[in-house]
């Protein structure tokens, strides 16, 4: 251990420590001042306060150094506050202040201002300068919905130009001019709307005075109370602050000791939250009679629901009832409601937007590994040397881990591999690009196995050691037809060799992926795939590896943990079981039913059979974000008694004949699970609003009023009973959880788990299962009279349904869901840059606004199903993951025609 | 500095530069379009902000450099001279205001009235032939000075042929690199950029740093006003350069050698573009060199206009096509560089003397000069001089020698010289005679060698305007990052203007404070330094400048 000396006094320092951390390690965190530093960007070195005095012996001669980005060498003298280096951090703020207003009272950072606290601290009172040149006369840019600047207040920290580069990766922000007239620029020079700025707000949040910040005034110090909770916008599972004055939320911002986020969310995180008190909240719960919904009490509400349920099993059985439960829900509640369904109305049938998401990552992983999750974390991104990203757009789903993943893309000895059909942000920056034709990842992962083999390259003691059926495997494998392979997928094979041998030779490799592969109708073998490249490299079971599915809903992950699917209880424990069945009944002292239940789709299948009765949905709008919206709308007004748990009158919740007014994140406590299977405290910001309820309670209520017996719900009362039943839950209560969760699965004395199958796999041996590409039926049965394929992506401005999103300021930055098409395509339709384009498929038609971009390939069109008047799920289609029934929204056979200029969909037209 | 643009910029590699193409798209109008600069933004994935950011810092580049036509030269020397408002006179008849710009400086300082035509430098009697200038039929431009050295001359010495010049250099390339960087260390040459610091050991250092890809930097962006001794060996001895860049080159493993050269040099573009084209026509530089297995190439980047692109990062920032602002050490150059790659960095001069410690050996240079101080030096004189010119001294010469002899004494009255560029000290003429020319007897003078370029103040040229010019230059170089060297300059400037106005006197503590906050608190060498002529002068012509301060 080697020591150095603040100020006289030995201590001992890390190799490669600056200065300044030394300090701040051993003493008090103000005892060096600073203003260009910050705790989640590199040293920089400009504002030069956090100057110290050191010398190599103890009173020695002295040299003055900026302490930030100055490592600390063995046996040096650092002084922290000698006189001359208190002078000097005085001389340099007197500078600084003959160029800042001083109106500090007025201003919105006043007591909590960088700037402010280093002048009190350096003792300044007196700006000695006679008045010269400044930049006072700057005026503040308030163009966009959140993100204002008033550049008058800035000190040329470059700390807004940082975070926009090293934290989110945008490189919106940097400084023109030199000298004196050195100033920071957006873009070219343009306002904070016009510019590419993607609303993120780090620099925001890094900016030391109010130069940059939000509308929300997230830098303000009116707030009484900061309440750390998590983000119910993605399975990145960011922690947030929440400022509250009078139960009144006025801001978030992200903390930087978050070991998710560190310091950084989005601006769905950070700044899309004011739906919460939305006007249009459904604040009570509603019948539908005569086709009007009228308000009535929650008593009544819940007596007709009661007594519903209670006709229908009694007179068609438990299946005629059906739940979906919401991942953007709690761990507690999706437990309540899948546990409702099993143990008092005694069926399985309960699922969750899992299945038209990730249920093919659960089963694919489950299959090949044992555990359908991660099987690494975020944080490996620090010990990888190649990350291969399929079917995932993360810059705009994922927006942290985005940032995270394109930092790593951007460096020159890393690898990056993409495999998708648009050319996405990190495609951009990617050393490998394999654009291939939607519906083939199969055929490209395979080709990518075929030549790792061809070449040499798999781990062999690892296949030896651990895993079986590979003898079948290779042969199979060896065997595919390269040259059709090439021909479908539209991939040259070079650049499937080149990316199969980086992946292969890279000492450790992580692969990431999301919708693009699950949604499709071989989305489960496509994980099996891409667990298979894992194995076959022996990228598996340790720190910058894996395989990890890059999950959509903020608990999406936990959801499936809980048991919400049909053929797992919580805990994902076999439903079929008999000895699990026991075990179960014994624990929720009821009969539990023996048999798989229904898939969602199988729901509507059975509703439209008239084998449905009743279906309660919780925050999952089916109608706009399920495929084949008019299917859906058949098999909802098919069934007798639809309830939908909402915040707001969704699609869904027109169809709905009992509403339940749930609550938002913001206004309970729970658990969300992220997609590194990190179990975050989920703590309530604000009360319910008034009329609404914690969807948990208003679970525990039906239960209660059903018979059966369930305390009301708490967050530490329903992890006790968890833990009791999952097994990975074990060592999970409440107070355990601390400000940064704890990852599964978590052993009885509390230790978590940050990477799986390190020894073994959760199954024992990992699998190895060879299948071949085929073609989807939506090509085969309609791709000659619908040339086009449509995929779906998403917006980074919108979520899912856009519920939530579209009632905030998220509106005015994108305003209407757009169709991606090629300049070739646009060109031979006679196609403009925002001419409506009409879409039909099997299905339907639709028209869609054209955005002309390269980003897609000539022949694929891609869209999003964020708004409501374009409902694209109008003509998505029937097909599904031919193992987890996953739909196939990311092929769909269409053709194309320039609208007659008249917007309009299926819905307007009826 | 950022280390994600290095990345993104260092993908590229060097042929398709970005620093390069902005230069290429101000070439029509004087400026970049924004158009262009989105195309740019977007072709090396870094943001419009980026690729504008970094125009708008260059007076090349940046948007009011559009319609320029024709720049004068506002260096130190020109200034002292007294002849750039002549200058100005006579190409405002032939020039609307907007079209005439500043450059500096043009390196003419031994004749002075120095101003820049279409890709051409002019200088001395060459304003009075403006007119034929700008219809195109004069094309001579007068550059004459002296070149002398004051013993056997090594950098100055007459050039052969390429053949025989490079025998050395296929020697070296049958040699153990390890045993060419011993000699280099033996030497003891140190930098002749300002800082000093040995050859031999940066060298080194960049030889042990891991990675595969490696540059040699030429630092020609010679931007100290009153220094034209990099000009001189860039268009007089380019292959000194040259040599000495590939022997670095063997020697640290790089194999791609870049001419940093400023804008304000045309002409030595072309003379070392022409010589690097000598050795690639013999094979002296490529692939493979000598059958040796060693490659080499090189490139020439030219810059825009901007002083601070002299200070190793910020030119390393420049070559990149970042906004040219100092980066924080460590990471030293020789070990995260140009494009986070190990990168040595090296002044012309520095460079050239490598060809006669190869040839001579290491210690045939140490013997020349003093202890600490080893080999000769290029010393600029300007038109002060009675014989303006380039001498080359052997180093520990008393000053006395460097002005009498070799430069023949003033031609008029000059209270002080200022030595070492913008941020050497001035040094009153009764002093001269107690200095030695080498980096020691400076040092304790307290005053800095520098480049060693000699700029004469008059006597009648007022002091307070000279550190109103310093502080000026200093000011308006600033990259700006900083706190104390952005705003501390501009301060010390209105300071010293007001002062001249008369409108306000400057208070002496608080100007003590203002040059004690620039020399402890800024990132380099630019802020750090501009205090010491200023306290030189301060200190030395207290008499004269009394009724300024208060």
């Amino acid at each position: 251990m080697k020591t150095a000396y603040i100020n006289d006094i030995a201590y001992t320092f890390e190799p490669g420590e600056t200065m300044l951390s030394f300090v701040r390690r051993h003493k008090d965190d103000n005892l060096v001042p600073t203003l260009c530093d910050a705790p989640n960007l590199d040293p920089f070195g400009a504002c030069r306060v956090c100057s110290v005095e050191v010398a190599l012996e103890e009173g020695g001669p002295v040299k003055t150094m900026a302490s930030c980005h100055t490592p600390v060498s063995e046996g040096q003298y650092i002084y922290t506050s000698t006189p001359s280096v208190q002078k000097l951090r005085k001389n340099i703020i007197e500078l600084v202040l003959t160029d800042h207003p001083l109106d500090c009272l007025t201003c919105e950072v006043n007591g909590n201002c960088e700037l402010q606290t280093v002048a009190a601290q350096v003792g300044i009172r007196d700006v000695r300068y006679p008045a010269g040149d400044n930049h006072l006369h700057k005026t503040k840019d308030l163009s966009h919905p959140y993100m204002t600047s008033d550049f008058s207040k800035c000190i040329n920290c470059y700390r807004c130009v940082r975070a926009c580069d090293e934290v989110q990766g945008e490189f919106v922000l940097s400084m023109a001019g030199r000298g004196f007239d050195a100033h920071i620029i957006k873009g070219l020079d343009q306002s904070f709307m016009d510019s590419d700025c993607v609303s993120c707000g780090a620099c925001s949040q890094a900016c030391p005075t109010s130069a940059i910040s939000d509308v929300f005034q997230s830098k303000a110090i009116q707030a009484t109370e900061t309440t750390r909770t998590v983000c119910t916008y993605c399975g990145v599972g960011c922690n947030l602050d929440v400022a509250t004055n009078s139960g009144e939320i006025l801001s978030i911002t992200a903390p930087y000791d978050a070991e998710v986020n560190q310091g950084h969310t989005c601006l769905k995180g950070r700044f899309a939250f004011k739906f919460y008190d939305h006007p249009e909240r459904l604040d009570s719960p509603m019948i539908k009679r005569n086709g009007e919904f009228e308000k009535v009490s929650w008593d009544e509400a819940y007596t007709y629901i009661a007594d519903k349920f209670t006709h229908y099993k009694n007179t068609y059985g438990p299946d005629s009832m059906a739940g979906i439960s919401s991942s953007r829900c709690t761990n507690e509640e999706n437990y309540l409601m899948q546990k409702f369904f099993r143990a008092v109305l005694q069926t399985n049938n309960i699922d969750g937007c899992a299945r038209v998401c990730h249920s093919p990552t659960a089963l694919g992983m489950q299959r090949t590994f044992g555990t359908g999750a991660a099987t690494n974390s975020i944080e490996d991104l620090k010990y990888t040397n190649c990350i291969m990203v399929i079917g995932a757009n993360p810059t705009d789903a994922h927006p942290v881990t985005g940032a995270k993943l394109k930092q790593f893309a951007m460096k020159q000895d890393n690898v990056t591999i993409v495999i998708d059909p648009r050319r996405t942000e990190i495609a951009r920056y990617a050393d490998h690009h394999l654009a291939l034709r939607p519906g083939t990842n199969v055929a490209v992962l395979n080709m990518m196995m075929y030549y790792i083999i061809d070449e040499g390259l798999v781990d062999e003691s690892f296949i030896k050691n651990r895993t079986e059926g590979y003898e079948d495997f290779i042969k199979e494998l060896m065997a595919i037809d390269i040259d059709k392979l090439e021909a479908v997928s539209g991939v040259p094979r070079e650049q499937v060799k080149a990316a199969a041998i980086a992946y292969a030779t890279a000492p450790n490799a992580m692969s990431f992926h999301g919708l693009g592969v699950t949604e499709h109708s071989q989305g489960t073998f496509t994980v099996m795939q891409i667990a298979d490249l894992a194995m076959l490299t022996g990228n598996i079971g340790r720190r910058g590896v894996g395989v990890n599915p890059l999950r959509g809903q903020n608990n999406v992950q936990g959801s499936a943990d809980m048991g919400v699917q049909p053929h797992q209880g919580a805990g994902y424990l076999d439903v079929t079981n008999p000895e699990i069945n026991k075990r179960y009944n014994e624990f929720y002292g009821s009969e539990l039913p023996l048999h798989i239940g229904y898939k969602i789709p199988e729901m509507f299948d059975a509703a439209l059979d008239g084998k449905l009765k009743a279906i309660w949905i919780i925050g999952e709008d089916v109608v706009q974000t399920d495929p084949n919206t008019q299917k859906v709308i058949k098999a909802l007004n098919a069934t007798d008694l639809v309830i939908v748990q909402e915040l707001f009158m969704t699609e869904t919740a027109k169809q709905a004949d009992v509403i339940l007014p749930g609550s938002s994140f913001l206004e309970k406590s729970g658990t969300f699970t992220n997609g590194e299977r990190r179990v975050q405290a989920v703590r309530q910001v604000v009360k319910p609003i008034e009329g609404t309820k914690p969807d948990g309670q208003i679970i525990v209520d039906i239960m209660n009023r059903m018979g059966y017996s369930q305390p009301d719900y708490t967050p530490d009362g329903m992890l006790e009973e968890i833990s009791q039943i999952v097994p990975f839950f074990a060592g999970i209560k409440w107070e355990r959880l601390g400000q940064n969760g704890l990852q599964w699965p978590v052993a009885p004395d509390g230790t978590d788990t940050q990477i799986l199958h390190e020894q073994e796999f959760k199954r024992g041996l990992g699998y190895f299962e060879f299948h071949p590409w085929e073609e989807t039926q939506e090509i085969t049965q309609h791709g000659k009279d619908f040339p086009y394929i449509l995929t779906t992506n998403r917006e980074l401005e919108h979520y899912n349904c856009g519920a939530m999103t579209r009632r905030t300021a998220n509106e005015q930055i994108l305003k209407s869901d757009y169709l991606m098409i090629n300049p070739a395509d646009a060109e031979s339709h006679l196609i403009n840059d925002g001419d409506f384009v009409c879409i039909e498929s099997p299905r339907g038609k639709v028209d869609v606004k054209a955005r002309i971009t390269d980003e897609v390939k000539p022949g694929i069109l891609s869209t999003t199903f964020h708004f409501p008047d374009i409902m694209i799920n109008n003509i998505t289609g029937d097909v599904h993951d031919s193992e987890a029934m996953c739909p196939e929204y990311k092929v769909v056979a269409v053709r194309i025609r320039k609208s007659k200029g008249k917007f309009k969909s299926l819905l307007q037209d009826k | 500095m950022s280390e994600n643009l290095s990345e993104l910029l260092g993908r590229k590699g060097l042929q398709e530069n970005l620093f390069d193409k902005l230069g290429n798209l101000a070439q029509p109008a004087g400026t970049p379009d924004e158009e262009a600069l989105a195309l740019l933004a977007s072709e090396f994935l870094i943001g419009k902000a980026n690729t504008y950011g970094t125009a708008t810092f260059y007076d090349f580049l940046k948007p009011e450099n559009k319609g320029k036509q024709v720049y004068v030269c506002n260096g130190t020397a020109c200034e002292c001279a007294g002849t750039q408002p002549g200058v100005i006179k006579e190409l405002k008849k032939q020039f609307t205001e907007d079209q005439i710009g500043h450059m500096c400086c043009l390196g003419r300082c031994h004749e002075n009235s120095a101003f820049h035509y279409k890709g051409h430098n002019y200088s001395g009697g060459a304003i009075d032939a403006l007119q034929q200038i700008v219809k195109g039929e004069e094309k001579h431009h007068s550059d004459m000075y002296n070149v002398a050295a004051s013993h056997e001359p090594i950098l100055t010495a007459a050039f052969t042929d390429v053949d025989t010049y490079y025998e050395p250099w296929l020697a070296v390339l049958g040699q153990d690199s390890a045993d060419v960087l011993e000699e280099i260390k033996t030497s003891n040459v140190r930098g002749r950029g300002g800082a000093g610091f040995p050859m031999g050991l940066k060298l080194e250092f960049c030889r042990n740093a891991e990675g595969p890809v490696k540059f040699i930097i030429c630092n020609a962006d010679e931007g100290d006003p009153g220094a034209y001794s990099d000009r001189y060996l860039l268009e007089e001895q380019p292959h000194s350069v040259l040599f000495g860049m590939l022997v670095s080159g063997y020697v640290t493993g790089a194999n791609h050698g870049i001419l940093y050269i400023r804008a304000e040099y045309p002409e030595a573009v072309e003379i070392v573009q022409q010589a690097i084209d000598a050795l690639k026509d013999r094979g002296l530089v490529g692939s493979n060199i000598g059958n040796s297995g060693f490659d080499f190439e090189f490139k020439i980047i030219q810059a825009q206009g901007s002083y601070i692109c002299g200070e190793e990062t910020a030119l390393i920032n420049s070559i990149e096509g970042q906004r040219p602002e100092v980066r924080v050490r460590p990471p030293y150059p020789a070990q995260r560089g140009l494009f986070n790659r190990p990168t040595v960095v090296n002044n012309v001069e520095t460079l050239a003397a490598l060809h006669y410690i190869i040839s001579e050996g290491g210690e045939a240079w140490k013997a020349i000069g003093t202890e600490n101080s080893s080999g000769t030096k290029l010393v600029c004189l300007d038109s002060y001089f009675n014989k303006p010119g380039m001498y080359e001294v052997v180093m520990g010469t008393p000053m006395k020698t460097v002005i009498e002899d070799l430069g023949g004494g003033f031609k008029e009255a000059v209270k002080a010289v200022q030595i070492g560029g913008p941020l050497g000290g001035v040094v009153p003429v009764e002093k001269l005679n107690e200095l030695t020319l080498d980096f020691e007897s400076f040092k304790e003078n307290g005053f800095l060698l520098g480049h060693a370029s000699v700029v004469s103040i008059p006597e009648d040229y007022p002091m307070i305007k000279y550190i109103e010019h310093l502080f000026d230059f200093a000011s308006y170089e600033s990259c700006g990052k900083c706190f104390p060297c952005r705003l501390g300059t501009k301060r010390g400037h209105e300071l010293a203007s007001k002062a001249i106005q008369g409108r306000e006197t400057i208070d002496r503590e608080l100007f003590q404070d203002l040059l004690t906050t620039l020399e402890q608190g800024s990132l380099c060498a630019h802020g750090g330094g501009i205090p010491l002529p200023i306290r030189n002068i301060v200190h030395y012509f207290d008499d004269e400048l009394k009724n300024y301060f208060s």
